[in-house]
């Protein structure tokens, strides 16, 4: 029988508590992993809006019923003053209409602009602290007493929505909520309600993509592409599109159907990133770190003898 | 420690200090003494301080972002994040790469260079923290990072604004805590002396544990730093955006590591008058080059695995910036591979420079000059968001300059040693003949 000195067993069991922690982190690892770079897809109630800009006219009363109802003081100074008047969407505007008009050709479009409500939306995957959140009926929401200011969604969101109150103190995160604090009393948002061709129109996501589709078929070669900007597009829209124009053209980005959040989770998720990878880059370090610190204090112990001079961590 | 062993041990003959010192130059950490902190210099330092901080106390207090910086809601950030953040604590990252070397992978040698590592990390890191807090425009919410309910931890600036913190506080005080103990045992102060005894056995003895997580840390921040900009998709142009930034941000801040490194102690051996170490920075520059190479494998492996090469070389304006970049990258590895550059101190510090700027240009371009948020919306810096970032830089320089006359910081021979304690043995004596304790000398 071979005796251990204290110290020596305790050396042997910590390595082999080491190695079978660093194991067991790379199996947690494996089993993260193999949930990764999951798809998401729309809530079952998912609601959302069907901009059809064929039947636009650009009257803008969206935008005027959009400040009313959100309690923002209209953007009147591109007409110096004179009515409301804005020109993009920024923290007095949730919801903008916007002409496109190419003098070559003459051909024109109008386009709303205002949140997507991503499926899967790269301003939520960005936010440190879930100010912004997918809510109820799939709804991009921001809340303000989680939100520092980051402004990381602004650099996320591929269609530049989220706009931040540059003047203010406190600032805030300004972009569309579909309205969400008048649903419950008027079903709908203040654009799709007071528009009057229908050419915005709100409800169940599902069931307006079948519109949209329904659309498209009954017109075929009218529709760019024949197909619904938002279906597919950075892993799906609850706000969708049709246009005879193409949709780069109106400011709506050429994505990929895969969504960007999608991309960066495959580092196998909380417990893969920040629980088996750490331990086993610790238990790695630890290893060779306590051997060299054995050449260490041999190296102090000869210069304190040889000198008289005390180690230096 | 440091006093009781000069006490106990007479002074060797200085010939065999010299000869020793020819083998190795560089033995331990020494003060910059007889060495004034306050010069002219340290003076424009001071000035460029006070300005930063005047507006940076301004704009927290003021609230608004909009009157100090040129960020717009297309380029949301600014130099604080893209330059303090994501650039500078890549320089910072010298405690991680030298920790690394010398710890985990054995490079004995380098363990002389440690301190001033850790000095400078600690600084870009601190002045990082403080451009991130000048930066976001709702800071007080940050209570929210004490409910772990509210964390997103698929954000990568979650990651970052709780990692970093962390390290900084945390790990980057622990790894400089010895040197600071060490200067406070030649306290005449009774308690202190007492405390330092009680103390310093305890951090020996937790040493190997706490500095092994240290190097974990940054692992996963540095990493997540390259992560934030792969959510911004198309608007970064294709040669920088990929997966793999995390992994390149990562390597880079190695490279940058070493590099800074060499810059650092070279530099202050340049202005402190101090011999160099040919050795000790020979293998830096070894490290340096071997990690920028493995960075190019990862770097060019990418571009043409994404099939993404022919954008190098479309000679447009990016083209030209990656070739560029590229370039000067690659220079600093393929010249630090020879020995005879090696070993010429004037070579290794131009290559090291060059790498560190290379690698900040690396970091600090996919979020500058190839991110494109849009047509119509630009980015310069205003005049008050550069003094604020010019004034954090200024924090690093200063601070830095005062700890190395302050605490054994700086790489010496023994006999610098030996000298620095011959001199406040002078110096105690003399504030012990004076009445009144006030001996003057910096």
């Amino acid at each position: 029988m071979v005796l251990l000195s204290r110290r020596a067993l305790l050396r042997r069991v910590g390595g082999g508590v080491g190695t079978a922690v660093a194991g067991g982190a790379v199996a947690l690892a494996g089993a993260a992993g193999a949930e990764a770079a999951e798809v998401r897809q729309a809530p079952a109630d998912a609601v959302g809006m069907l901009y059809d800009a064929t039947k636009c006219i650009g009257c803008k009363a969206c935008v005027a019923e959009c400040s009313k109802v959100n309690g923002l003081a209209p953007d009147t100074a591109p007409s110096n003053g004179l009515w409301q008047m804005p020109v993009d969407l920024d923290v007095h505007t949730k919801n903008v209409i916007k002409l496109y008009a190419d003098p070559a050709t003459g051909e024109t479009s109008y386009v709303k602009r205002q949140c997507m409500h991503c499926v899967d939306p790269s301003c939520v995957s960005a936010c440190p602290f879930n100010a912004l959140h997918k809510g109820d009926l799939g709804i991009v929401e921001w809340d303000g007493t989680r939100c520092i200011g980051c402004r990381y969604c602004e650099v996320a969101c591929p269609f530049e929505i989220p706009k931040f109150e540059w003047n203010q103190f406190n600032p805030k995160i300004v972009k569309c909520e579909l309205c969400r604090h008048v649903l419950d009393r008027d079903g709908q948002p203040g654009c799709t309600r007071v528009c009057p061709t229908g050419a915005v129109i709100f409800g169940r996501r599902d069931g307006l993509l079948a519109e949209a589709k329904q659309r498209v078929a009954a017109r075929p070669g009218v529709y760019h592409e024949d197909r619904v900007y938002g279906e597919r597009e950075a892993g799906g829209t609850q706000v969708l599109y049709l246009s005879r124009v193409p949709f780069e053209k109106l400011g709506l980005p050429a994505l990929s159907d895969r969504a960007l959040p999608a991309g960066t989770r495959h580092g196998g998720g909380f417990l893969g990133k920040f629980v088996a990878l750490p331990i086993v880059l610790y238990v790695v370090f630890l290893r060779f770190f306590r051997r060299n610190w054995r050449v260490h204090e041999e190296e102090v112990a000869r210069l304190k003898a040889e000198r008289g001079l005390e180690e230096q961590l | 420690m440091a006093t009781s062993a000069a006490r106990s041990v007479p002074l060797p003959a200085p010939r065999r200090v010299a000869q020793e010192g020819v083998i190795n130059r560089w033995q331990r950490g020494v003060p910059v003494h007889e060495v004034r902190v306050v010069t002219p210099w340290f003076l424009f330092l001071v000035g460029l301080f006070v300005v930063g901080t005047v507006l940076g106390l301004a704009r927290l207090l003021g609230g608004a972002l909009g009157p100090f910086t040129a960020m717009t809601d297309a380029y949301a950030w600014g130099v604080w994040k893209t330059f303090n953040v994501m650039a500078l604590t890549a320089l910072g990252s010298g405690a991680l790469a030298v920790g690394l070397a010398s710890w985990v992978l054995g490079r004995h040698h380098l363990h002389t260079v440690m301190r001033t590592a850790l000095v400078t990390s600690f600084l870009f890191y601190a002045t990082g923290l403080l451009g991130l807090l000048t930066d976001v425009g709702r800071p007080w919410n940050f209570w929210n990072i004490l409910l772990p309910w509210r964390w997103n931890t698929e954000s990568a600036l979650w990651e970052v604004s709780f990692a970093m913190p962390v390290y900084c506080a945390l790990f980057l005080l622990y790894e400089n805590g010895p040197m600071v103990v060490e200067r406070l045992w030649s306290s005449k102060n009774d308690r202190i002396r007492g405390w330092v005894r009680m103390w310093h056995p305890r951090i020996r003895k937790t040493y190997p544990f706490v500095v092994a997580g240290a190097y974990v840390a940054p692992i996963l921040h540095q990493s997540s730093l390259g992560a934030l900009m792969v959510l911004a998709g198309h608007k970064v142009h294709p040669l920088w955006q990929t997966d793999m930034l995390p992994i390149l941000y990562l390597v880079q801040a190695l490279v940058c590591g070493f590099g800074a490194v060499i810059v650092v102690v070279m530099s202050s051996c340049l202005v402190w008058r101090r011999p160099l170490d040919v050795k000790v920075l020979g293998e830096l520059a070894d490290l340096m080059s071997f990690t920028t190479i493995a960075w190019l494998v990862l770097r060019l492996g990418d571009v043409i695995v994404r099939g993404r090469l022919g954008d190098a070389f479309a000679m447009d304006r990016w083209g030209v910036l990656f070739l560029l970049e590229t370039t000067a990258v690659a220079i600093p590895a393929v010249v630090m591979r020879f020995a005879r550059m090696r070993a010429t101190p004037r070579a290794v510090f131009g290559m090291a420079m060059l790498a560190c700027v290379a690698g900040i240009a690396y970091r600090f371009i996919p979020t500058t000059l190839a991110y494109a948020p849009g047509e119509g919306s630009t980015y310069f810096p205003a005049v008050p968001e550069v003094l604020i970032t010019m004034g954090l830089v200024a924090i690093v320089v200063g601070v830095f300059s005062i700890a190395v006359k302050r605490f054994a910081v700086l790489p010496a021979p023994l006999e610098s040693w030996y000298h620095s304690v011959e001199h406040d043995r002078r110096l105690s004596a003399a504030s012990r003949s004076d009445a009144h304790g006030h001996a003057d000398h910096d």
